[in-house]
């Protein structure tokens, strides 16, 4: 199998396509965590809403392009709403209270996709102009999964600069080492923080809305993706950006490698590899190894 | 005095029995149908076709004009462990005479359980999985939906049509899937000679992302593929194939019924070519008296001419029913078991039997090409060959 070269160029195109999407979603979580310092287990719910508000807007306006982008606002706001009205209340909690939140959140938001779509399974058809194969000599290749493979290094390329040229991405660096010196230099730290939850939940939403149409809609969708943006950050590192991209790249290869040639381990495959390298590097890739 | 008083009882003993001499009590069937989640498209269907049998058969007064038929219905929710539960619920509490339905094998082999269990007929009207009506058939249990070794032969003469030597195989993995690809490997050396599998792969049931799948597929070269993936599965199958040419180069050949109007209406323009598929009842096919009849009752009841495929099933199995209380002139479970037992019915789809040690109808499916009309924007099947389940 892995003496085809067809085999192998559209597996590992697969792979690859796979990954830069979890990175997008991933990048969300990581980048929560990393200010935050809050374990949000409702990532994959906010996900799943992305690829929701994605389709109804495709179904109405007919253009996927504007799914992507009210899917991003939509998850914005609803972010917006929680963060302001209740999550800021639990900062200075336990984290297990805010472990709790976050899944109750999962519940309350998976009831609503059920209460509003209701429970039949639904598809994003391919935007237009992406729809078709690409001629890449060796095999043809889906449009669109071509486009994921391109977007995932430029997202993580816009990420990065915005953290690390822009005085936003400053702020909330500093906000990630030392949110008390932040609060005495005048920064307003709680509007920080507001803006960190939101730009991670609008790349759920993004991401959610971007796999819409390679994969199917139903409810229950965002159970698995929690699972694999957690084994991302956890590979990669928590809170760091390339660690989650590398993680994503790493995860995407398992994934789709595995469930070719051990289709019977294959979900064991991913838990023993973030196992592995728990074991090895409990701190991730990219992580810092803490005290 | 004495005579007037035997006459008497007599006049109110026939009275009580009617005309043809069993009770006159309702009888009451236990419907088990996904309605809400994944299998609602299909179950909403089914419910339709048991309704219109059962307004049918009461608006004449009931089974042989006086037996009437109580439906007492219940949401699967394609959940074997939500349809036992259910089963038992009906029988228990509500008292029902007969279980009907079931979609999908692990929900039909769960109620199958349950009415070995509690000695209840089941009728099967949609579940395919083989073992149903082998290794795991008991007295109670009747199938009139066909089985996976009838759908397996049907696959394989269309391979064996088609003329496709190197085949690649993608099936559920659950005992739909197991045992449809095993009904294929069966036929296929007697169907299409020197056809060979030579990838198979196996799908979780609920999985959204072929893709990988697919690559696997191009990968192998195959000229034709084998599959069993129904419903919404196929439709998610199929737009994530298409970007890659699949069915520009290779023949689809599947069970499932994808080539039902429920899938051929949802897709419309984007369902793909290259498809050979099965039905169990088409709308614009065959023109019989009992089909016509059929046809336009349900069309009246959809509000529109193209109707679903799904509710001839569920039809059959209360017509089935409504024969056997009349051969047995009863509706006790034994007397039933009796008259099921190589019961034979005109059915809107052809003549319909049960084999008395199977407990398995003869039937079968259409099968044929999708392809595209200038009247209609979904795909219809053309030419339609039926394929016997004798």
């Amino acid at each position: 199998m892995l003496s085809n070269p067809t085999f192998l160029f559209l597996q590992t195109f697969n792979a690859i396509a796979l990954g830069m999407n979890l990175f997008i979603i991933a990048a969300g979580l990581t980048l929560i965590f990393g200010v935050l310092r809050v374990i949000n287990f409702a990532h994959g719910a906010f996900f799943m809403l992305g690829a929701y508000v994605c389709y109804s807007i495709v179904e109405q306006a007919g253009n996927f392009w504007l799914g992507v982008l009210g899917a991003g606002l939509a998850l914005a706001l609803l972010a917006w709403i929680i963060e302001r009205g209740l999550l800021r209340r639990l900062y200075a909690r336990d984290p297990l209270a805010q472990l709790l939140f976050t899944f109750g959140l999962v519940l309350v938001l998976g009831d609503a996709v059920k209460f509003i779509w209701g429970t039949e399974q639904y598809s994003v058809a391919y935007p237009a102009g992406l729809s078709r194969a690409v001629d890449l000599g060796i095999a043809h290749y889906p449009a669109y999964l071509l486009f994921l493979c391109g977007l995932g290094p430029v997202v993580a390329l816009v990420l990065w600069l915005g953290l690390e040229r822009t005085r936003w991405g400053r702020i909330m660096r500093a906000a990630r080492q030392n949110r008390e010196m932040l609060a005495l230099l005048g920064v307003n730290v709680p509007l920080v923080y507001s803006g960190v939850f939101v730009v991670g939940a609008a790349l759920a939403g993004i991401g959610g809305a971007l796999a819409a149409p390679r994969l199917a809609l139903t409810p229950g969708m965002d159970a698995n993706i929690v699972i694999e943006c957690f084994i991302v950050v956890i590979i990669g590192g928590l809170g760091s950006l390339w660690g989650s991209f590398l993680g994503a790249l790493i995860l995407g290869l398992v994934t789709v490698f595995g469930a070719v040639l051990v289709p019977e381990w294959e979900m064991v495959l991913t838990y023993a590899l973030m196992l592995a390298v728990l074991l090895w590097r409990p701190w991730g890739f990219f992580g810092r190894e803490q005290g | 005095m004495r005579k007037i008083a035997e006459i008497g009882v007599a006049v109110l003993l026939i009275v009580a029995l009617g005309q043809g001499g069993w009770a006159v009590e309702p009888i009451k069937i236990g419907v088990l149908y996904p309605t809400s989640g994944s299998g609602a498209v299909y179950g909403t269907s089914a419910m339709l076709g048991h309704d219109m049998a059962v307004e049918e058969i009461n608006a004449m007064g009931g089974i042989g004009g006086k037996t009437p038929i109580v439906t007492v219905a219940r949401d699967t929710k394609l959940k074997p462990a939500a349809a036992s539960a259910a089963a038992k619920e009906l029988i228990t509490k509500e008292g029902v005479d007969v279980l009907m339905g079931g979609l999908s094998a692990a929900v039909g082999l769960a109620i199958s359980e349950v009415a070995r269990r509690e000695k209840v007929i089941y009728i099967a009207t949609i579940p395919k999985a083989i073992h149903m009506t082998t290794s795991k058939l008991h007295p109670y249990v009747f199938r009139t939906a066909p089985n996976t070794d009838i759908e397996g032969r049907g696959i394989a003469r269309t391979i064996g049509q088609l003329g496709a030597k190197k085949l690649c195989q993608i099936q559920f993995d659950y005992a739909y899937g197991h045992d449809l690809a095993a009904g294929i490997a069966k036929a296929l050396p007697q169907e299409a000679a020197g056809a060979e599998i030579v990838l198979d792969l196996k799908v979780k049931l609920g999985a959204t992302d072929y893709n990988t799948y697919i690559a696997q597929i191009m990968g192998a070269g195959c000229e034709g593929v084998v599959s069993g993936l129904w419903g919404a599965a196929f439709i998610t199958f199929a737009q994530q194939a298409q970007p890659f040419g699949f069915f520009e180069q290779i023949k689809y050949v599947s069970g499932g019924e994808i080539a039902s109007h429920e899938i051929a209406s949802k897709m419309k323009g984007n369902y793909p070519d290259n498809v050979w598929s099965n039905a169990y009842e088409l709308w614009y096919h065959d023109a019989s008296p009992l089909h016509k009849r059929y046809q336009q009752e349900l069309a009246r009841r959809q509000g529109r001419p193209d109707t679903d495929g799904w509710p001839i099933l569920s039809y059959i199995g209360v017509k089935f029913i409504e024969a056997a209380v009349v051969k047995a002139e009863s509706v006790d479970t034994q007397a039933l078991i009796a008259a099921l037992e190589g019961l034979s019915i005109e059915t809107p789809v052809g003549r319909r039997t049960i084999d008395a040690k199977t407990h398995q109808a003869n039937t079968g499916q259409f099968w044929g090409p999708m392809k595209k009309t200038d009247e209609h924007e979904f795909r219809i099947m053309d030419p339609v060959t039926y394929i016997s389940g004798d």
